[in-house]
């Protein structure tokens, strides 16, 4: 591969004035652990943030719902970006804390929307729940060195057993405080978001519940390409590529792993809150095998290092199961299977990567490492 | 009464382990030779049961329709090798989703042209008893197929040509092929036979399941969980592992249900690889350590 | 981490008794060692000797069965790897062990910010060590694989390590590269207040470097002593050799 001249794409006709604020403003964001760099990306991305945030305008508020409902589980494929595509860990069951968080929230939204009028706190709670859980799954795992598939096959067994034993959780005496957990039926009647306290209260409507989930996108964006480019990104990165050499600069790679893991199911838990509030359900299928595949497999297409493929994968996919659906084709999940087939054989790192790279090719690279640790490290 | 319970539990862990064995024994080998993960398995599985099936319903007898069940699925692993599956050699978590994406086609595939469901193939044999108890002497019959499965494949592993060629490659690859062992048709070869014993087990378990596009979809996650804790060594492994399974799931199904057995096989599944995290044939090989 | 010279002559490392069965097999066996600090030396010895599973258990990859480990005074026998690095030990591995897919400069990172200086200092003073300065940009994949060791030998030292671990660090290298990799380990024991323990095959390069050289033979300390006396001792040809070569 011959040397680029360093050039920064775009520089040359746009003013540099603006080249040097944009980089100004989104260095902390940058670094060679992302795609994306350059001032041409962030002007697409504050372009597209831009789309994102007009949308209802120029909708109805039935596809704004319906736009939701996917963006929900976009934080689902994050959370696995981060712990497999960053740091390594194989988990087949992100689902579990998914579907931990979704309960919970249904479960602590019901009963405090009987005192307050509001869901306020649920929300942490189904964010803090299944980040202990997956604190103590972590710990069982690292701390006892499992990893590679056995992790894959451990996480896996946790949320189908999760799938089951919810759905054994039919009949009135599985009922905490005023929620129902349902059994293979699934928890009905959760409430949508609300915050403030009787009469003060805002609830969140289609548009609003909209702007809420697009905003904890980007700021989750925002947040997780600043990790990734840090210190702490590198760890995760060094853990994933050699665990021995690693360690043997005295980072504790088991605390590392069960960490990641950690925040991992925060982040699932979170997906699986919004998904219970945005979908008013939920069932225990959302663990079961078909679902824990899916971060999988939006992961796997979209590109697995890099947290736009998540973000591609999770949209581009699901819209594309939703289009072939509503034209009544029972090809969808034909064409998902054939097209995971073709992205293995022949996009290998994914689709966000490959092209990416090819716009690369185009208009030259972005910068480089160089120019982030200039600045001072977090 | 207390006898019925032990029969009815052995009846029941007979049941589970040659069911987890059949089930397991295809995925196991191409696993433990290929270092890949066939998530199309199941469907492997169900095109053996429906090939059953079809040639069972067109008047062929069960015991030739079994063997032509395994044979058709073997060619459909073999074309897929050939295509596919030789592109993702060590390439383990690429071969899941790959392999996951065949499965979709395949069980969805098979929906559309073969319909919602097919005719089933009825039990043969009847009921062994014994006062209370009562179990379905086929049961005993798969077992039996089970283990006589695992008693061909060690006697193909060990007395032919190729069984000889393929553990050499197994070990080091790289050293059987400057060997001149023809490493590409051994993986060829394998992936065939692992293909046969899955639609043999297919074939094997129709007369006791629906047939149905999705039928596959119940095994996998048992084969999957099976052939991982069985660890590396295929026959060994894999014995082990069934038996170490099932008699977590046999009781517990048997007591509370087999909601409960699945979990309780599961939850076996787990502590299992924390004690022995190469597996249980991998701890014994290593002697421990 | 690295400290001055403690006067109270405690050497920088001893193991008491270490040893270490697999099964039936001792691959070390009741080992008394002991290291004084500032000294570079080797650990040589025939294949299947023991060396590989005494450097494991020197970092703490392997379990000892019986015996114990000291540094600076302090028993680490039950301490993981990372516990042992932060104490001020490091290790080159004996297969190359870097980050492949990364560049160099990013594979100086990873060790480099746990200190406390600045990182891009620290990377630069590291590059400059083991002469790769104009390469920082360059993914490894095109550095030659001399370069590629010293890449990590720098890795290692990367860590301000009091005790360095080299395990066969001149593998594979040509005759010009493994007197240069002598060259910088000296440079790198004077400059750095550092000790070297090297595990090595290449008996030119032990001479080159070596104050005292230690024989393991069937997981024992055969012989101790500089190079020139346990390179004439026949005994010691005895083990490399086999019988029939023992007294010239």
């Amino acid at each position: 591969m011959s040397e680029k001249k360093p050039t920064l794409p775009g520089n040359e006709f746009l003013p540099s004035i603006v080249v040097d604020g944009l980089d100004r403003v989104f260095a902390p964001f940058n670094g060679p652990n992302t795609i994306g760099n350059s001032p041409i990306f962030w002007i697409a991305f504050l372009l597209v943030a831009l789309v994102a945030l007009a949308y209802p305008a120029v909708t109805t508020p039935f596809r704004v719902l319906n736009t939701t409902g996917y963006v929900v589980w976009i934080f689902l494929a994050l959370s696995l970006t981060l712990i497999w595509g960053y740091t390594g860990i194989f988990s087949f069951g992100q689902t579990a804390f998914f579907g931990l968080g979704g309960y919970t929230f249904g479960v602590v939204a019901k009963n405090l929307v009987q005192v307050t009028g509001a869901t306020n706190l649920a929300l942490l709670a189904a964010v803090v729940l299944p980040a202990v859980f997956a604190v103590v799954v972590g710990y069982f795992m690292f701390y006892g060195r499992v990893s590679g598939v056995y992790v894959a096959i451990i996480t896996l067994a946790v949320t189908l057993i999760l799938e089951l034993l919810f759905g054994r959780t039919a009949g009135p005496q599985y009922t905490i405080g005023a929620a129902e957990l349902g059994g293979f039926n699934g928890m009905t009647n959760i409430p949508s978001l609300a915050f403030g306290i009787e009469p003060v209260l805002v609830e969140l409507d289609p548009v609003p519940m909209y702007y809420f989930v697009v905003g904890l996108l980007i700021a989750g964006y925002l947040a997780l390409r600043y990790v990734v480019n840090s210190n702490y990104g590198y760890v995760l990165i060094a853990v994933r590529e050699n665990e021995a050499r690693t360690e043997m600069f005295g980072y504790d790679i088991r605390k590392i792993k069960l960490q990641a893991f950690a925040i991992g199911g925060a982040m699932a838990g979170l997906s699986g809150a919004l998904f219970a509030s945005w979908n008013n359900f939920i069932s225990p299928p959302v663990m079961g095998i078909v679902t824990a595949a899916l971060p999988v497999i939006w992961v796997t297409v979209g590109g697995r290092q890099t947290i736009l493929g998540a973000i591609f994968g999770a949209l581009g996919l699901q819209f594309l199961d939703s289009e072939l659906a509503a034209a009544g084709s029972e090809f969808s999940v034909v064409a998902l299977g054939v097209i995971l087939l073709g992205v293995i054989l022949y996009f290998s790192d994914g689709v966000v990567p490959a092209i990416a790279s090819r716009i690369e090719d185009r208009i030259g690279s972005s910068p480089d490492e160089s120019v982030v640790l200039e600045e001072s490290d977090a | 009464m207390a006898l019925t319970n032990v029969l009815d539990i052995t009846g029941l862990m007979l049941s589970s382990f040659g069911t987890l064995v059949l089930a397991a024994v295809g995925l196991a080998i191409i696993f433990g030779m290929m270092r890949i993960i066939n998530l199309a398995h199941g469907e492997f599985i169900m095109i053996g049961a429906y090939a059953t099936a079809f040639s069972f319903s067109a008047g062929v007898p069960l015991a030739l329709a079994i063997p032509i069940g395994g044979l058709v699925t073997g060619i459909v692993g073999l074309v897929l090798e050939r295509l596919i599956i030789r592109h993702l050699y060590d390439r383990l978590v690429d071969s899941m989703v790959a392999t996951w994406g065949i499965s979709l086609i395949f069980a969805q595939g098979m929906l559309i042209i073969a319909g919602p469901s097919f005719s089933d193939v009825p039990t043969p044999l009847g009921p062994i008893s014994y006062g209370d108890f009562s179990m379905s002497l086929y049961r005993v019959v798969l077992a039996a197929s089970a283990i006589g499965l695992l008693i061909a494949l060690y006697g193909i592993y060990t007395y032919t040509t190729y069984g000889r060629h393929a553990r050499a490659t197994m070990q080091d690859e790289e050293t059987a092929r400057s060997l001149g062992v023809n490493t590409d048709r051994i993986y060829m070869i394998t992936f065939f036979i692992g293909s046969v014993m899955a639609g043999i087990a297919g074939g094997l378990l129709s007369p006791i399941v629906s047939i149905v596009p999705t039928l596959g979809q119940s095994y996998i996650i048992e084969a999957f969980v099976t052939v991982i804790v069985a660890g590396p060594s295929v026959i060994l492994g894999t014995i082990l592992s069934g038996f170490s399974l099932s008699v977590v799931n046999a009781p517990v199904s048997q007591w509370a249900g087999s909601f409960a057995g699945r979990v309780a096989l599961l939850v076996a599944a787990i502590v299992i690889i924390r004690l022995l995290p190469e597996g249980i044939s991998g701890y014994w090989m290593e002697g421990g350590e | 981490m690295s400290s001055g010279t403690r006067g109270d002559g405690t050497p920088i490392l001893e193991t008491d008794g270490l040893q270490k069965t697999f099964g039936g097999l001792t691959a070390v066996d009741r080992v008394d060692y002991r290291l004084p600090r500032g000294d570079i030396q080797c650990l040589i010895g025939p294949n299947g000797a023991g060396k590989s599973t005494f450097f494991g258990l020197l970092t703490g990859k392997l379990r000892p069965t019986g015996g114990t480990i000291r540094y600076n005074g302090e028993d680490i026998t039950g301490l993981m790897p990372h516990e042992r690095v932060r104490r001020g030990i490091s290790l080159k591995f004996q297969t190359l062990n870097i980050y492949e897919e990364l560049r160099v400069s990013e594979n100086l990172r990873v060790p480099c910010q746990r200190r406390d200086e600045d990182t891009r200092t620290l990377i630069e003073e590291v590059a400059d060590l083991v002469d790769l300065t104009g390469k920082l940009d360059q993914p490894v994949d095109t550095l030659s694989y001399g370069e590629q060791q010293w890449l990590e030998i720098g890795m290692s030292i990367a860590v301000d390590p009091e005790l360095l671990l080299l395990d066969e660090p001149t593998a594979g290298m040509t005759v010009e590269e493994t007197e240069r990799t002598g060259e910088l380990i000296q440079t790198l024991v004077e400059t750095r207040d550092m000790t070297a323990l090297v595990v090595e095959h290449d008996i030119d390069f032990v001479r080159q470097i070596a104050e005292q050289v230690t024989v393991l033979h069937n997981g024992e300390v055969f012989r101790q002593g500089t190079i020139e006396d346990v390179a004439e001792d026949p005994e010691v040809k005895r083990i490399y050799l086999g019988e029939e070569y023992g007294g010239d």
